[in-house]
């Protein structure tokens, strides 16, 4: 039997998103792959550059659907700390109850969504029933369910009330009182373990020179979170553990995100006792609060998002729009370098896993 | 015309029971899944949906594996007592059913692969060799039943049930015959062939409108023969409506099975079939040529 060309997108129930893979097989397995984005692109970058930097507050969010809160706290990370703007301490908690409670919302569609590659679709509907309880914190917090613009240069747009406070609280047991069903349907499962243990392998040395980072490159036994690493916000002032495993197969990707929920739970709970009474933001300049300035400088944030590494690299010439943005997509390397690479050799039946744990983000990739 | 009116009884309690019981089991995983579901009458409004509007066609081949397909599933559900309605009293050869059920099979194979689509090819390629899987142990448990009772015919199988239900006499059989009833049906972890984000839904990649509605219909009279069977061989005497009860009870079984499941690779399918299954079959047919049976 020949070579066969299969379409692997943009409409396929395999793919996530706006995107394409051109499969070449033979038989069953993979033996040339073509990554093919452009289907979601935007320009972002661009069109960063041709706005007030108020009103990019409403561009950002986009360039990650499942996660859109890392877009807005690196770029109001990036202005203050080229403007040199002193935060309130609130406002810092706060973020970071929100970076977590978006972690939780984004790791409940992620793992259990592997059950759409596997037909365990009783995961992904759970997942969806669960998140929902985070966006309905956010929908009483931000007044947005998916984004938020809530987190702005010099703070956050508004305080976190008591009755949102306990209203999280419920959430959080709520969902931690799911985890273990979660762990029957899925980790427990023994065709689970045979469909996911030693496939779609990632060694320490391919990762670390793909730059890939998150869960990718924790499971292959390196403890790489920006978190830890080079910690922004408060995360130095919370207690938390950073989940490794050293197999770098699916499996280990999948139960590492389950894994990573519990520790967001356990920071935001810390979060929301240590966190003081005060004010949540200051102005950015004394002049129109739409149309203000921000210093000639240039500065690199990044933080830790559920894929990775994700950083904003801004330049400013001083003047009412940034000059330059420049976004560092944490799924960027997999995407491009990755599939085609290192999709070979796969067979079909795994490649909608190798896509769905490697964290190929259509939006992230396209900008 | 007794006969007429039977078949017509048999094909239209196909249609109806099949159809409202598809629907209710979408309603049943629906809840597992923790969401409202469709209502029960959903599948008619699928069928009739599908098949008011004009498809796209890929050639004579295609139209005609798919009539191929729906007409072998309707000749062979003729042929399957429910219970007490027995449309062609003495011809219900289990053989006749197994062979006529083929034709089906193929005609399907056949009308996808037409369809030029290589996501449906596979999806043939992965339906067949499942195929090869459940098959061997399904008849060997089964002419296991047919050896103890000396008869083929499945009426007579199901009547010489009088003091106990065959799955009591035969417990692995049963079960070998269970397992691979899930496997006809396609449910998880079996529902390789039409793996969606594997291949697209594979055989069904290339179907729209009223192709997709007949072979809507092929499939619930399918699982009407092959829940029909197992019912029959296995689960004692039944009159129309006991028969009508045991099924329902099997297939939300098969359902509930299913909904907390994922699906095997293909070749661990038939590893699995031709290891656990087979093994048991043997083993059952073993028993019964030594004659230990309850």
């Amino acid at each position: 039997m020949g070579e066969v060309k299969l379409f692997f997108g943009p409409n396929h129930p395999g793919m996530h998103g706006n995107f394409s893979v051109h499969m070449y097989v033979e038989g069953d397995t993979v033996v040339r792959a073509r990554p093919l984005p452009g289907f979601l692109h935007r320009g972002f970058e661009k069109l960063m550059e041709r706005r007030l930097w108020y009103q990019n507050l409403a561009l950002i969010p986009r360039i990650c659907v499942p996660e859109p809160d890392i877009n807005e706290v690196c770029y109001a990370m990036a202005i203050e700390k080229i403007a040199k703007i002193e935060v309130p301490e609130r406002a810092q908690w706060i973020r970071m109850i929100v970076l977590e409670l978006a972690r939780i919302a984004s790791h409940l569609m992620s793992f259990p969504g592997i059950g759409g590659s596997l037909g365990l679709y009783t995961g992904p509907f759970w997942g969806t029933a669960d998140r929902d309880r985070v966006l309905d914190i956010f929908e009483s917090l931000t007044g947005a369910r998916v984004y938020h613009m809530y987190i702005v240069p010099g703070g956050v747009r508004k305080d976190l009330t008591p009755s949102i406070q306990k209203s999280i609280k419920e959430t959080l047991d709520y969902i931690e009182s799911r985890l273990p069903d979660y762990e029957n349907l899925i980790f427990k499962n023994r065709i689970v373990h045979t469909r996911l243990k030693k496939i779609a392998l990632l060694d320490r040395e391919t990762a670390l020179e793909l730059g890939i980072t998150g869960v990718g490159l924790r499971a292959t036994g390196v403890p790489y979170d920006i978190r830890k690493v080079d910690p922004y916000l408060f995360y130095d002032k919370v207690e938390f553990e950073v989940p490794t495993a050293t197999d770098g197969d699916a499996f280990s990707r999948v139960y590492l995100k389950f894994l990573e929920i519990s520790q967001s739970i356990k920071i935001i709970r810390q979060a929301l006792e240590k966190m003081p009474e005060g004010k949540v933001n200051v102005r950015i300049s004394d002049g129109n609060a739409l149309r203000y300035r921000v210093p000639k400088g240039q500065a690199y944030v990044h933080v830790e998002s559920t894929r990775g590494e994700y950083g904003y690299y801004m330049v400013s010439d001083g003047g009412e729009k940034p000059y330059r943005v420049a976004v560092r997509g944490a799924s960027y390397p997999q995407t491009f370098i990755g599939i085609e690479k290192y999709l070979p050799g796969t067979r079909i039946e795994d490649v909608p896993i190798w896509l769905s744990t490697m964290d190929v983000c259509a939006p992230e990739v396209d900008r | 015309m007794m006969t007429i009116i039977r078949v017509a009884a048999v094909l239209l309690t196909g249609f109806f029971v099949g159809l409202t019981l598809e629907g209710v089991s979408r309603k049943i995983i629906a809840r597992i899944q923790r969401r409202y579901g469709p209502p029960w009458y959903q599948n008619f409004i699928d069928v009739f949906k599908a098949l008011s509007k004009n498809g796209i066609t890929h050639g004579w081949i295609f139209d005609f594996g798919i009539l191929m397909a729906l007409g072998g599933v309707i000749a062979t559900l003729a042929f399957v007592p429910l219970g007490d309605l027995v449309a062609f009293p003495g011809l219900d050869n289990l053989f006749i059913i197994v062979y006529l059920f083929a034709v089906g099979a193929l005609g399907m194979a056949m009308g996808m692969v037409g369809s030029g689509n290589p996501n449906s090819s596979i999806g043939v390629a992965r339906a067949l060799t499942q195929m090869l899987g459940y098959e061997i142990p399904y008849m060997i448990s089964v002419s296991a039943v047919m050896y103890y009772y000396k008869t083929a015919s499945v009426s007579e199988l199901m009547l010489s049930q009088q003091d106990s239900w065959t799955l009591l006499k035969m417990p692995l059989g049963g079960i070998v015959a269970f397992i691979s009833l899930l496997g006809m049906l396609g449910k998880k972890p079996f529902d390789t062939p039409i793996a969606p984000a594997e291949i697209a839904s594979g055989p069904m990649v290339e179907l729209s409108a009223k192709y997709m509605g007949l072979l809507m219909l092929m499939h619930t009279f399918s699982i009407f023969v092959e829940i029909g069977l197992f019912v029959d061989i296995f689960l004692g005497i039944s009159n129309y409506w006991t028969f009508l009860i045991k099924f329902t009870v099997i297939w939300i079984l098969a359902t509930l099975i299913s909904s907390v499941l994922p699906r095997f690779r293909i070749e661990q399918v038939v590893k699995f079939y031709w290891k656990v299954p087979l093994g048991l079959a043997f083993l059952q047919a073993l028993f019964v040529l030594l004659g230990w049976v309850f």
